[in-house]
């Protein structure tokens, strides 16, 4: 069975079509780097999947439930369930600047009563170590570094036990020598067979830690492949333009 | 004066404690989804802040009983209670915009990160953006609250003796102007303890 199955989605932001004709299978432990242009669709499409963006046309099924079929959504509760398995992180990390980063990690889990304050407690811990940032667990996001809100904002999304991880742009505002250590706990993930789709620039990332790479430009899919066909061989003259202007 | 003093403290809390959840409660309605609750909302609001706190105080008192059919039902005859109700009406439609303000410079990101995480539209709102409106409205709020403790001295206009209205009689009857800086201390400290409560909440609550 499929993690996400994507049939003809559709999206217009007014008379402005965004995504045109969009389908897409991905399987379970896919890294999936989505790659293009700006304005090319990446993010949309990214968001529509996690119910951010509401579509107008086509189908989404999340692990073989129907998110929307036929730009037909269930009420908001269904969608909840449904999405229940499925995580996103943000370009602007978006944690919640009010809470310390155990509050940040436990919000979610404890109002959806996933476990104890303890048991929580101790799985925040065990997710910190995981990403390096234990000794942080009482600061407060407005004092940690770009690099370590964004670490925090993943382990804030593993807490929810996600089988399914959007990134959008997880490293774009970050300075140069802090993306390192993001896209090492990506790297980590992908490890564990985390299903991914990570929307990036990072074409070098996107060789070495993605099995499959999504070329999106002007809202239609002009190549999904591994990243050797997409980047390194395509005959599309698009892809091949996009890729030889990179400086990478 | 001290009874002066009092009524001016009392008047002050009662208002406060009382117009800012109505405030919020406006606010809600306000950028509710309910187009219509959204204009009644902001007819209100209008009302409030474009006539003279001091005639929406005559209206409640003295012209509220001679409503058509339901005047008997909204007097009040207890010249303290009316000029509260004008109070908190009136500072509630400030409040309301100040929650207003607060609550569009909550970042959009914010409701993204929580709806992600599986929240509910209630959990957001009580558990995200409020706590953040809160935090982001207080100094606006502090200042409201200074300019309120002057204000309770139009009260004195519907009989009541406030601080002001006891030292006047005073400065009357002895031709002492002492009494004046009396007030005017007592004006002073409440203002200055209010801006220090609320800038140990600013730290407090600082992010």
């Amino acid at each position: 069975m499929e993690m996400i199955k994507v049939e003809n989605l559709k999206k217009s932001f007014g008379n402005i079509e965004v995504l045109k004709d969009i389908s897409l299978n991905v399987d379970k432990g896919d890294v999936i780097a989505i790659l293009g242009p700006s304005g090319s669709g990446k993010s949309t499409f990214l968001r529509s999947l996690i119910d951010l963006v509401e579509i107008d046309g086509g189908s989404i099924y999340i692990e073989g439930e129907a998110l929307c079929e036929n730009a037909v959504y269930p009420h908001a509760k269904e969608k909840r369930r449904i999405l229940a398995k499925t995580g996103m992180v943000f370009q602007h990390f978006n944690l919640f600047p009010h809470k310390n980063v155990r509050d940040n990690l436990l919000l979610a889990p404890m109002l959806k009563k996933q476990g104890t304050r303890d048991e929580l407690n101790k799985k925040a811990m065990d997710i910190l170590e995981k990403v390096g940032l234990v000794e942080k667990i009482n600061e407060m996001p407005k004092n940690l570094s770009g690099g370590q809100k964004q670490r925090v904002a993943i382990a804030r999304a593993l807490m929810c036990d996600p089988d399914i991880l959007l990134f959008d742009e997880p490293t774009s505002a970050l300075d140069p020598e802090l993306t390192g250590e993001v896209l090492n706990v990506i790297r980590d993930l992908s490890k564990e067979k985390m299903t991914m789709l990570i929307v990036t620039h990072e074409i070098g990332f996107a060789r070495e830690a993605a099995n499959k790479v999504l070329f999106m430009d002007g809202g239609y899919v002009l190549g999904f492949g591994t990243p050797e066909e997409i980047i390194d061989s395509n005959e599309n003259t698009r892809i091949k333009n996009f890729f030889a202007k990179m400086t990478y | 004066m001290a009874v002066g003093c009092l009524l001016t403290l009392k008047l002050f809390i009662i208002t406060i404690v009382l117009s800012m959840p109505l405030g919020l409660v406006l606010t809600f309605l306000y950028t509710s989804k309910n187009k219509a609750l959204n204009k009644v909302v902001a007819f209100y609001i209008l009302i409030m802040r474009g006539t003279p706190l001091l005639l929406q105080i005559f209206f409640v008192y003295f012209g509220l009983p001679y409503t058509p059919i339901i005047g008997k039902y909204l007097t009040i005859s207890d010249r303290f209670t009316a000029g509260a109700v004008a109070f908190i009406l009136n500072y509630a439609a400030y409040f309301a915009e100040i929650f207003r303000g607060g609550l569009l410079s909550v970042d959009k990101g914010q409701y993204e990160a929580a709806k992600v995480l599986g929240l509910t539209d209630m959990q957001t709102r009580f558990k995200i953006v409020l706590p953040q409106m809160f935090r982001i409205s207080l100094p606006a709020v502090s200042n409201e609250a200074i300019i309120l403790i002057k204000d309770t001295a139009l009260i004195t206009a519907i009989g009541l003796s406030d601080l002001l209205k006891v030292t006047k009689t005073i400065v009357n009857k002895t031709t002492n102007i002492s009494a004046f800086l009396v007030a005017a201390i007592f004006y002073l400290i409440m203002s200055y303890v209010l801006t220090i409560v609320f800038r140990l909440l600013e730290k407090k609550f600082a992010f």
